[in-house]
């Protein structure tokens, strides 16, 4: 067991834990943070994708105590006092989400993304996406909700 | 365009279920919290058939943090086993026990069950059981199955033929002498399984002093489920809670009981002790539930025009090594409603299912999926043969409106669908006529493009009527509860298990209609079987359809007391000429309405605390329940339209156009309909171009992670494109026929139809699927 | 899915991940971006005892030019080295193998050094190298050594890296102005390995004959394969990519394999040759 400090959504956490264990699992355990769910863990769905230094990242190949002098950022962090944030937003106008299990871990790739490339076209969207399994929604309002977030925000 | 009919039924309301997921506070299984729970991990067979010689736990238990390591024997004390046993001719009965006693029957099955304080420690652990198997020798296919001296699966079977099935009606065998040719088509569907992206799992919680268990689970079917529970663990159904929250996907996967979830409630009593499970991908791949693995083989009888005459159908279904299902279910939906839109009367099936030593199938989206493609298929079949053009073929045999209702050579019977109008409306979107230009002048240009289309007639909801028809146990109806609280408040409840489909919304919707109130005044809760009442699930496409008419039919009921109130109230002898309108009463006075000032929230407290107001003999209080049994079948309809290039060199296929024209009656939310037909065309063209879930000749599983099980991303589908042809059914109370599977079931006929257009050229034809590149060359490559 | 139990150490430098790799011996295994050692220590197909995590190394994330050679440090991640200008406009074929590793979050992550040593038979930067003549410097005990990438891959997952060594950097020959490339692969989907890829880059000279070809075929043999004889013979002849892919194809011998044929790997390295080349040309 080590202990160490985590940087979650600004938030000081002291963490006790193997040097194993997940960064996933400790977000979802240790710090209490479940939105970040876990679809695999070989890092092939996306659905546990949160930003590292503003980075993407999926969690499930990380283990937490590396992550200690980094800043972690999760879903719970998005909706700042609880109004959600433009790609949040056109999810929900756009129906871009069913069961939602996967939701998390897209917004979080985009909330990347959209920085790095504010006005991307519908093919560039598909690619970044096809980095996140969804079961339910055959992409095409994620893609349109993402389109419209980053048109929004233009 | 007709007025419409409903005020909130139909609007595209965003959902309410939206904010919770995005902002990551949505309440999967694995997110609640339970202190001092212990976390499973089960040992799993990594033979596909082996004799159980004994099991090794001392060093497994001598691990930190492990708590007990049970095996099949030790559940067999504390859980009785399933029996599958419906009376229907030609399906042997079957039994398993919680966990194998004597032997495994797939590579994956689950041995003993390792219970520590964490996920890794049981990890750990289960690496330090030590079963010591006799392998067997296995059979890994439909054919292995049945050849002569081939091993036994389940020994308490005569053959591994677990069921066989024949029909005939008229005289098949005259049509085909008569015919002008009998056309004979093949199609071969690849083992797939589920895949939510959220596993299974579970949490148990007993309390010992109340002698109480709490399931946490993701169930599509709360209510059966505490049913099985509470059976197997010889409880009563008053000491069994099933709390389903949100729900990361089921798509079939998340109906049964399974034996995990069994062994970890089982645990629970045992230790006292909260247990919970999360079933990892591996295990997910392995061991969940599979589905389809099914091959036809249909025989068409045809004029030289191209009518049909007769038709026989033979189905063969690798089941897999366990039934939790009856073995023959599946499979004989497809024979059942294999004719869909087109007429024939003579009509025989063979429907033949084998045990393997696989993870044993069940329902997935779609279990008839493969219906469309074998229908549709066999239209093309006949143009080819024929040399006429597939879409007059299907104009030829196609029912008129005129000879609705019609009945299927089986009995089944189709109303209120539309058949022609899609069909026409989808080869008029993607330019049917202009297509066959087009497609020659690419040719031209070394090109190859194909249009494939598939009509679907969507078996959606089952009543019990059905069930009973088909010697099933079971029922088709459906339950819900409306309470107008003395504030006002409206909470609803109806039996079904969402896992995505946005039933707090569209009910929401559905309740205020019939009530008389807004949406966003509705509450919705499903899931809990302390809260809901005893339904039957959410499977198929029955949400929509039972769902929404028995909790339609509830809120007429509370309508129709508040109303009774409301003029007692307003000192009228009769409610007639009132309504109630997003909450508020109003009276019709010479055609125009007036308020009458009285809101719901003042009925509803006179309902609750002031009853010596309410009309004489009125019991107090605004509570309502329902029950509501569909008629035997539904049906709804579609057609798709598809249009595909094939990259002959590679093999690879690209889809460039996708048009579907679908009929379900009454949308109750077109945000939810439209989501739904987007995640069923998806769900369908990713099984028919990628998914596999393979075994090796000696039925060791080589699928083991989502690099080899491959499922559609965003860049592997198109764009959908959704023409909107719905009409009302008269044979529900809201008109709706219900929908979410022939989204399945049309594009995976459209796009095989589609590539063996592309492939004609060649002179060859694609029968099996996926549609892998690998696959396509092999065909190019024997030309 | 949880990986077992491991000892953690975390280097500041170089010599002190050295000195720790030195000390423990085939029992540690060097952790970059972990993105293959990842999955497999989720899936318990490897066990290391200890993990030297290289991120909190300093200098070892940089892209330099030299004279003939642009020169990335091996801790670079793959979406820096997909997105920088320098590599894009000195080594093109890089910048576009880069882009098409996996998927954008597991290209924030994964790195040139973990690519190289982890040597998939499939990966992008593998091939490239391979194909381009790179050169990789490797620091261990006994010092540093420059090893030409054709020498590094040995077999599947497998290469001369001794297990106290660590890649420090990579060097890639700068592409010549006019020099044409192209990096054509084909997989199931995006992002999933390849079942072939071929990286080309030929240099034309003024009679349009072939003055260098560089050619390389991943996915297909347990590392990748650079033709050299064929490569040899294409020089100062008038490209022709009909007949090239078609010696490319009689060049490789891929295994059988239950996914994927070997018939039907010859064919696709055939195809994606000529295409490749002929992109190439058509660049020009």
């Amino acid at each position: 067991m080590l202990e160490f400090e985590l940087n979650v959504n600004g938030e000081r956490h002291s963490v006790r834990a193997e040097p194993r264990k997940l960064l996933s699992d400790v977000l979802r355990e240790d710090c209490r943070l479940t939105g970040t769910h876990v679809g695999c863990e070989h890092g092939v769905c996306g659905a546990c994708t949160v930003l590292i230094d503003g980075q993407p990242a999926r969690a499930c190949l990380l283990y937490a105590v590396q992550m200690q002098d980094h800043e972690i950022t999760t879903i719970e962090a998005i909706a700042a006092g609880g109004r959600p944030g433009a790609l949040q937003q056109a999810l929900h106008e756009a129906h871009g989400l069913q069961c939602g299990f996967c939701t998390a871990g897209i917004v979080m790739t985009f909330e990347a993304y959209l920085k790095e490339n504010p006005h991307p076209s519908e093919e560039e969207v598909r690619d970044v996406l096809s980095g996140n399994l969804c079961r339910c929604t055959g992409y095409q309002n994620i893609v349109a909700a993402i389109l419209k977030a980053a048109h929004a925000k233009a | 365009m007709p007025k419409p009919r409903f005020r909130h039924i139909g609007a595209a309301l965003p959902r309410k279920e939206d904010l919770r997921l995005l902002t990551g506070h949505g309440r999967y299984v694995d997110d609640i919290e339970i202190p001092g729970a212990l976390h499973a991990c089960f040992v799993r067979s990594p033979h596909p058939h082996a004799r159980i010689a004994g099991i090794d736990t001392k060093a497994a238990l001598s691990m930190p943090g492990v708590f007990a390591v049970f095996t099949g024997k030790d559940l067999a004390q504390w859980t009785t086993p399933l029996r599958m046993a419906p009376p229907i001719e030609g399906l042997h009965p079957v039994e398993m026990t919680t966990l194998p006693v004597d032997k495994v029957r797939f590579h994956g099955d689950p041995v003993a069950c390792v219970i520590a304080t964490s996920r890794y420690l049981a990890e750990d652990a289960a690496e330090q059981v030590e079963a010591d198997y006799e392998a067997l020798p296995a059979v890994a296919d439909f054919d292995q199955a049945l050849a002569p001296g081939a091993p036994l699966v389940d020994e308490s079977v005569p053959s591994n033929l677990v069921s066989r099935q024949a029909f005939t009606t008229g005289e098949v065998a005259a049509r085909k002498r008569e015919a002008h040719r009998v056309v004979e088509c093949t199609f071969s569907q690849q083992r797939m399984t589920h895949l939510p992206v959220e596993t299974r799992g579970c949490a148990a919680v007993w309390d010992e002093g109340r002698r109480h268990l709490t399931l946490h689970i993701g169930s599509q079917v709360p209510h059966p489920l505490r049913t099985q529970v509470a059976a197997r663990m010889r409880l009563s159904e008053s000491q069994v809670t099933i709390s389903s929250l949100d729900v990361g996907g089921g798509f079939g996967q998340k109906i049964a009981l399974y034996r995990e979830e069994l062994t970890v409630a089982a645990a629970s009593r045992q230790l006292k002790r909260p247990v919970r499970w999360r079933e990892d991908r591996m295990e997910n791949l392995l061991a969940a539930s599979h589905a389809r693995e099914d091959r036809c083989r249909t025989r068409a009888a045809v004029t030289k025009e191209g009518r049909l005459l007769g038709l026989e159908l033979q189905i063969e279904e690798d089941f897999g090594a366990y039934c939790f299902y009856p073995a023959n279910y599946l499979a004989r939906v497809v024979a059942m409603i294999l004719t869909g839109p087109y007429k024939v009367r003579d009509y025989a099936f063979e429907v033949k299912v084998a045990l393997t030593n696989k993870c044993g199938n069940g329902p997935m989206r779609a279990p008839m999926a493969i219906t469309s493609w074998v229908m549709e298929g066999t239209m093309d079949a006949i143009a080819r043969e024929l040399a006429l053009d597939p879409l007059e073929v299907r104009r030829l045999n196609m029912v008129e409106p005129g000879e609705l209702p019609y009945a299927m050579p089986t009995g089944e019977v189709i109303a209120d669908i539309t058949p022609r109008e899609t069909l026409e409306a989808a080869v008029k979107a993607i330019d049917y006529a202009g297509f066959r230009a087009r497609q020659a002048a690419a040719r031209r240009e070394g090109r190859y493009l194909g249009l494939g289309l598939c009509s679907v007639v969507e078996s959606t909801t089952y009543g019990s009527r059905f069930y009973k028809a088909a010697g099933i146990p079971g029922s088709g109806h459906e339950a819900a509860w409306l309470r107008i609280e003395p504030s006002g408040a409206v909470n609803a409840s109806v039996g079904l298990g969402p896992t995505g489909q946005g039933y707090e919304t569209a009910f929401a919707q559905v309740v205020a209609e019939g009530l008389g109130v807004e949406p966003a005044s509705v509450r919705v809760h499903m899931g809990n079987t302390d809260v809901a009442p005893y339904g039957m699930g959410s499977r198929g496409a029955r949400g929509g359809t039972a769902g929404s008419a028995t909790l339609f039919l509830c809120a007429r009921d509370a309508n129709e007391k508040v109303l009774a109130i409301a003029a007692k109230m307003l000192g009228f002898d009769s409610p007639e000429g009132l309504r109630m309108v997003d909450g508020r009463v109003e009276r019709e006075v010479l055609g125009e309405r007036i308020e009458t000032g009285i809101a719901l929230a003042q009925i509803a407290r006179t309902a609750y605390l002031d009853p010596t107001a309410l009309p004489a003999g009125m019991a107090p209080g605004l509570d309502f329940s329902k029950t509501y049994d569909p008629p035997p079948m539904t049906y709804s309809n579609a057609a798709h339209a598809c249009e595909v290039e094939l990259d002959p060199e590679t093999g690879a296929l690209r889809i460039l156009r996708y048009f579907v024209a679908e009929d379900c009656g009454t949308v109750l939310n077109p945000f939810v309909v439209e989501g739904q037909q987007h995640g069923a065309i998806a769900m369908g063209l990713s099984g028919a171009l990628l998914e596999h879930m393979r075994y090796d000749e000696h039925a060791q599983n080589i699928t083991g992670s989502l690099a080899d099980y491959l499922v559609a991303t965003a860049t592997d589908l198109p764009r959908f494109e959704i023409l909107a042809m719905h009409t009302p059914s008269r044979g529900n109370p809201v008109g709706t026929k219900g929908m979410a599977e022939g989204g399945v079931m049309g594009s995976i006929g459209a796009i095989a139809n589609a590539v063996n257009d592309a492939l004609a050229p060649f002179g060859v034809i694609a029968d099996r699927q996926p549609l892998s590149p690998d696959y396509l060359r092999s065909l190019l490559r024997s030309k | 899915m949880k990986p077992a139990s491991f000892a953690y150490h975390r280097p500041r430098s170089l010599g002190e991940a050295l000195a720790l790799l030195a000390e423990h011996g085939a029992e540690a295994k060097p952790l970059a971006g972990g993105q293959s050692l990842g999955p497999m220590m989720n899936m318990r197909l490897a066990q290391p005892a200890r993990l030297i995590d290289l991120n909190a190394i300093k200098g070892l994330d940089f892209l330099n030019e030299t004279e003939n050679a642009v020169e990335i440090g091996a801790l670079t991640r793959h979406q820096t080295i997909a997105s920088s200008s320098l590599v894009r406009a000195a080594c093109p074929l890089l910048a576009e193998a880069a882009q098409s590793i996996g998927h954008y979050a597991i290209r924030a992550r994964g790195t040139l050094g973990g690519s190289l040593a982890h040597a998939d038979p499939a990966a992008q930067l593998p091939l490239v190298a391979a194909t381009l003549g790179a050169e990789i410097a490797v620091a261990g005990p006994r010092g540093e050594r420059r090893i030409a990438a054709q020498d590094f891959f040995v077999s599947l997952m497998t290469t001369v890296l001794e297990p106290d060594e660590l890649i420090v950097s990579v060097g890639f020959p700068k592409a010549a102005p006019r020099e044409a490339h192209a990096f054509v692969q084909f997989s199931r989907r995006r992002g999933d390995f390849a079942m072939a890829a071929v990286a080309v880059s030929v240099l034309l000279d003024v009679q349009k004959r072939i003055q260098r070809l560089r050619l390389g075929i991943g996915g297909v043999e347990d590392k990748p394969v650079v033709p050299t004889r064929l490569i040899e013979q294409s020089e100062g002849k008038v490209p022709e990519p009909a007949a090239l892919a078609a010696a490319a194809r009689e060049a490789v011998s891929p295994a059988e394999n239950p996914r994927v044929p070997a018939v039907y790997r010859r064919e696709l390295v055939e195809v994606l040759t000529r295409r490749a080349l002929q992109k190439c040309l058509n660049s020009n």
